[in-house]
């Protein structure tokens, strides 16, 4: 007897969405997650989420398209095309939800605009969409009595006779390492932003979901695609929306120019985040920033439009700066955001490996291909994650009931644990961590070349060795031990980083978010492809490339 | 030294003692008072409850009353400061709110421009008497006495309202006045608490409960009264105290509650019967003992 | 800069001896916060702290906690604020919960009464197609509501769940008004009958306003509650002694322009209510020996028919 029939990693936006989905469709469904759902990060996500409406003219392949040439043509056009086409209705069901969206003067949906697009079809709830649409999942799952596992870490999934049946898990509060059994999982544990130092990112990002998918024959695609978001706030790396440049927010060089027009004339600041974020960086190395930063000026906005629309940036910006951004313009930089890369999934979130399943940022269907659009991450979280559910109920009917001898695989996470209590090493894991994660912003950051990227690779390389004989862990509890935690987490930032680096090796081309200064321009001849990485039992890496899905839109030129 | 004063229901009322005590304090201070008789009541929050415009607006006609006059106000209760304060600052930020209030008191010929400072006497005396001055009258000795600050939450939150951003100082007022009395003020972590008399008539049960928490943690720290500058907290942590006390800690009402004015009345060696000590429920004899 | 900070720790693993005060020292940046200290001490000094935090850009609610005393959300809290170089910050778990280790709460009691309040949009029937129609004021308004990020500082400090844990309190209250004022949802008096209830509901908030002091998102739950006691009585709840106290305010006031206390402990105990009012009998007494019995005819207000006059205006307005 299985314990559910489908468990879901992760109680962010895309869990949450496909556990809502699939309790309404009669499965015996949970979600286990290592901090109470409202605490995961989908709750930082300012600006918005994007649809395409059709009864206000709008067209859902203008979305498409937009979103295509913000991949740069690397995105799988048939993926986006579902994601375009389902878009308007997924908004819609949120609406009514309860999501307090924001309205335009008819009373209907309003809307902002939004970087990389012409149309302004991002919908919004002031600077806190993201934590809104949390919310209100958090509290439809409320309403239908959805089982959580709060606070509990998923240590290894089962895959029982080739399938994925379940997880390992270690219960936060009492240190207990337990089996949970399940027909199918859907791994929903969001990104890696902690591979990374600094990043916009929670401490809570570790890559946890990535991992687990990796080491049981997922495979991780375009994992080199990582988004630098170009407005982080100066020395804490806080995000800053990309909804204050929608609303109209200028970026200045120390000259106090409006930089964006050598290198986007057209859109400006609200170019792709790729594009934003190297035009700053290049403002900043040519000398033109001030103190490594750029400036993100909203005082022609007015006070009260900043505080009703853009409320959360004014108060990040006075109590973590002394900025009141209606009076002097924000010192801003690129900071790193998000992994376009992930696990390979199809349209429905099947990763190929049976009974595992991935949606939301984890995963890469892929829909953003080289580049992800503002406001469509949390757009690919609920589509997505809506589809993983309905496949998965369609995928548990034909699993017949089995019995899974548990124990061994609890006694293998057991060995793990007791290994890394018992360690004697000279290191302590923040420190293991903290160099990785300097070397990958270094080594893979918004430019990199051959030897940016091999030093990173050196440095995971021996980080996988310090990892493996020369940590030490303090804390010899059993009750909420996060030494032990974070050495769990780092094991899993460490599979990130080697799944980036090398992807990042293996594109011999600049494309959307990787920019390689010594190969600068797109070889759309050789490397439509993605890069598609696989980890084998015993570690042994294998990359494949197999071709980007193209349907209606030519790669050409992109220019913005 | 001159203010407009308003002494609010309660010091006319349930705590006679306090008017009498406070009118002696200022008597020998030299500080003059002329009273807003035509003032109403602040409402307290309580009538904010059921229509906030009409507490609103009494009160920003009593701020009116007093800038026709060009005097501040001085209050005698934290409820009185916390409330008119708030009424205060709401219409120094929202003009708009301001006109419509104006428009219904513009019959009896006020226009409130809000340039009106609303200040409990202990801010008076910390602030714009001098507590150096204040020691000069004092002819008791006090020395002994251990006191348990109370300031009452109008008196403290909530602090924009209240202008601690200013001048935070203010949230300190109370142990500098006990301090320079010659008394000693206790460390009490409940000095910001809640007195539970706004739930007194309605959830009896929970006001009882915070009475006894106050009291009864203020004796285990060694206090020999409670000074407050809020006549309701004084209701109720003088009138209920036995009640509480005896249902909730099973012993007895042992902690007096000696109102601010009070305490600094008897510093100053004043009329026994201004003083008013034997209006209390809790009987003061103990403290009066030790002076 | 030089740090010093006492941590109250709390070891569930021993069975004495397993709580104390811990003090750690550091230099660290001018300008970084109290988490930032808490973090420090976790990577490099400590690694049996316990701690909650994951964002540390003061959205996803998981650091409250009580610094001096006084409930913080720490990721945003700067130490140079709080002390001068060198002087001591006292850092410990949030209050009216149950500590289950260091400065780790346990937050289900919070998240229990948020399910108290049927948390989740209730409308009557969903439109044809598209969206609800709703006005952007009304939808703005339930912003300041919706900025709430469950991190539980309210509850920290909340003076009626210190005495009284039948109180739905300050966070599931606020959140309780987001749907009574949420124009699509269909459940308004249903929602207000139950919040008005004499146990635990709106009633019971003593308006210390320490969640309002606390809360870092301005969601000001007091506020909120105070808006749900108006439009309760607006919409014509059972009464309650809340309302009565209230209403016998406002007639008192308007009479008089003055309070007239008997009348109102009469009519807040109800006058037909005789255990209530036998109750008043021994309080009255006293009083009444002791001289502090107010006034059996009220005193009034200088020109008191001016503040009548003022509330006839106010009520022809509405």
């Amino acid at each position: 007897m299985y314990d559910h029939d489908l468990l879901i990693v992760g109680a962010g936006l895309a869990g949450l969405r496909c556990a809502v989905e699939a309790q309404k469709l009669g499965l015996k469904v949970a979600v286990i997650t290592k901090v109470h759902p409202v605490r995961s990060h989908s709750n930082a996500a300012q600006g918005g989420i994007n649809a395409p409406l059709t009864d206000r003219g709008d067209d859902w392949k203008g979305h498409a398209l937009d979103t295509i040439k913000g991949s740069d043509y690397l995105a799988d056009q048939d993926a986006v095309e579902i994601m375009s086409r389902e878009a308007g209705e997924a908004v819609l069901e949120l609406e009514r939800m309860g999501v307090i969206f924001s309205r335009g003067d008819d009373g209907k949906l309003g809307t902002r605009r939004f970087g990389g697009q012409k149309v302004a079809r991002t919908f919004f709830v002031g600077a806190i969409t993201g934590s809104a649409l949390l919310h209100v999942l958090y509290e439809q799952s409320l309403k239908l009595g959805l089982q959580v596992y709060e606070e509990w870490f998923v240590t290894s999934l089962i895959k029982h006779e080739g399938a994925v049946r379940g997880v390992v898990a270690l219960d936060l509060k009492t240190g207990e390492l337990e089996s949970i059994t399940a027909k199918s999982v859907v791994i929903a544990a969001g990104g890696a932003g902690r591979v990374f130092e600094p990043s916009t990112n929670a401490l809570i990002c570790t890559g946890d979901g990535l991992s687990l998918a990796w080491n049981n024959g997922a495979g991780l695609m375009d994992m080199e695609m990582i988004q630098y978001h170009p407005t982080t706030l100066a020395r804490t790396g806080i995000l800053l929306s990309e909804a204050a440049r929608g609303e109209g927010a200028y970026l200045l060089n120390s000259e106090g120019d409006r930089f964006m027009k050598k290198y986007a004339p057209d859109y400006m600041e609200l170019a792709s985040r790729d594009v934003v974020s190297r035009s700053e960086q290049t403002e900043i190395n040519e000398g033109r920033g001030i103190d490594g930063n750029v400036l993100l000026d909203l005082r022609h906005l007015g006070k009260e439009f900043i505080e009703t629309r853009l409320g959360y940036l004014q108060e990040v910006s006075v109590e973590f700066l002394g900025i009141d951004m209606a009076e002097k313009p924000v010192p801003i930089r690129p900071g790193m955001h998000y992994i376009m890369g992930g696990v390979k999934t199809d349209v429905d979130g099947e990763t190929g490996v049976p009974g595992l399943y991935a949606a939301g940022e984890c995963a890469n269907v892929s829909v953003h291909g080289a580049n992800r659009l503002g406001a469509n991450s949390l757009l690919d979280t609920v589509v997505f994650g809506r589809r993983s559910a309905e496949k998965a109920s369609e995928y548990v009917k034909t699993v017949t009931n089995d019995i899974i001898p548990t124990e061994k695989y609890v006694k293998r996470d057991l060995e793990l644990i007791k290994n890394i209590m018992d360690a004697d090493g000279k290191y302590k894991v923040a420190e293991v961590r903290n160099k990785m994660a300097t070397a990958m912003t270094k080594g893979i950051g918004v430019f990199r070349d051959q030897e940016s990227m091999e030093y990173a690779k050196k440095i995971v390389d021996q980080t996988k060795i310090d990892y493996r004989d020369s940590i030490r862990i303090q804390n010899k509890g059993k009750v909420y031990n996060t030494d032990l935690l974070f050495a769990l987490e780092l094991g899993n930032m460490i599979d990130c980083a080697e799944s980036i680096v090398h992807g990042a090796l293996t594109r011999k081309e600049s494309r959307g978010a990787h920019f390689r200064t010594d190969i600068p321009g797109r070889n759309d001849e050789e490397w439509l492809k993605h890069t598609l990485i696989y980890k084998s039992l015993e570690g042994e890496i294998t990359v494949k490339t197999p071709d980007v899905t193209i349907t209606d839109w030519e790669p050409i030129e992109r220019v913005y | 030294m001159k203010y407009a004063f308003y002494p609010g229901c309660v010091a006319r009322g349930g705590t006679p003692e306090l008017l009498s005590s406070s009118m002696a304090v200022l008597k020998e201070l030299n500080i003059e008072v002329e009273e807003l008789t035509k003032a109403g009541c602040t409402g307290a929050g309580v009538l904010q409850e059921k229509n906030p415009l009409l507490g609103d607006t009494i009160n920003v006609r009593t701020l009116a009353m007093a800038e026709e006059k060009k005097l501040n106000i001085m209050t005698l209760c934290s409820t009185c400061q916390g409330v008119l304060s708030q009424a205060n600052y709401k219409v120094k930020k929202d003009p708009e709110y301001l006109k419509k209030i104006n428009a219904l008191i513009k019959d009896e010929g006020y226009n409130y421009k809000g340039t009106t400072e609303v200040k409990h006497l202990l801010w008076i005396l910390v602030e714009d008497y001098g507590l150096g001055k204040l020691k000069t009258h004092l002819k008791k000795e006090l020395s002994n006495l251990k006191f348990a600050p109370f300031y009452g939450c109008y008196m403290v939150r909530p602090s924009e309202a209240l202008g601690f951003d200013e001048k935070p100082e203010r949230q300190n007022y109370l142990e500098q006045v006990i301090e320079s009395v010659g008394a000693t003020a206790i460390d009490f972590p409940g000095k910001f608490s809640c007195c539970g008399f706004p739930v007194l008539f309605i959830n009896q049960k929970n006001s009882l409960k915070m009475v006894s928490n106050q009291t009864g943690s203020a004796k285990d720290l060694g206090a020999d009264a409670m000074v407050t500058p809020c006549p309701l907290c004084h209701l109720n942590l003088d009138g209920y105290q036995g009640k509480a006390r005896s249902n909730n800690r099973g012993d007895k009402a042992d902690l007096p509650i000696i109102h601010m004015p009070q305490m600094i009345a008897l510093a100053m060696g004043l009329e026994t019967k201004d003083i008013g000590l034997g209006r209390h429920i809790v009987s003061p004899k103990e403290v009066l003992n030790k002076i | 800069m030089k740090v010093s900070i006492d941590v109250k720790r709390f070891d569930p693993e021993k069975t004495n001896e397993n709580n104390w005060v811990q003090n750690y020292k550091m230099d660290i940046h001018p300008s970084s916060t109290v988490l930032d200290a808490l973090i420090h001490v976790r990577e490099e000094i400590d690694g049996t702290l316990g701690l909650r935090c994951a964002c540390r850009a003061s959205i996803c609610g998981s650091c409250g906690m009580r610094v001096n005393g006084k409930a913080k959300l720490v990721c945003k809290t700067r130490i140079e604020e709080l002390a001068e170089e060198g002087e001591t910050l006292l850092i410990e778990p949030m209050g009216n919960q149950p500590v289950i280790k260091d400065l780790i709460v346990d937050i289900s009691a919070f998240f229990a009464k948020m399910t108290q309040i049927t948390p989740f949009l209730q409308p009557d029937e969903f439109p044809k197609q598209g969206e609800f129609i709703a006005s952007n004021d009304s939808m703005e308004k339930l912003l300041t509501e919706m900025n709430c990020i469950m991190c539980g500082l309210c509850v920290s400090e909340c003076t009626i769940l210190e005495v009284d844990d039948t109180f739905i309190g300050p966070a599931a209250l606020a959140k309780a008004s987001r749907f009574v004022y949420d124009p699509r949802d269909s459940q308004t008096t249903d929602r207000l009958n139950f919040l008005n209830d004499e146990q635990g509901g709106i009633w019971d908030c003593t308006r210390c306003m320490q969640c309002v002091d606390v809360c870092p998102k301005d969601v000001a739950p007091m506020d909120r509650i105070m808006d749900l006691r108006e439009t309760a009585i607006e919409i014509g709840t059972k009464k309650t002694h809340g309302y009565d106290h209230t209403n016998s305010f406002e007639k008192s006031v308007v009479a008089h322009g003055r309070l007239d206390e008997s009348r109102l402990a009469l009519e807040s105990a109800g006058i037909f209510n005789i255990p209530r009012l036998l109750d008043l009998i021994p309080v009255g007494l006293r009083a009444l020996i002791k001289g502090k019995l107010p006034p059996l005819f009220p005193h009034k207000a200088e020109d008191n028919k001016k503040i009548k006059e003022i509330a006839k205006k106010i009520k022809e307005m509405e």
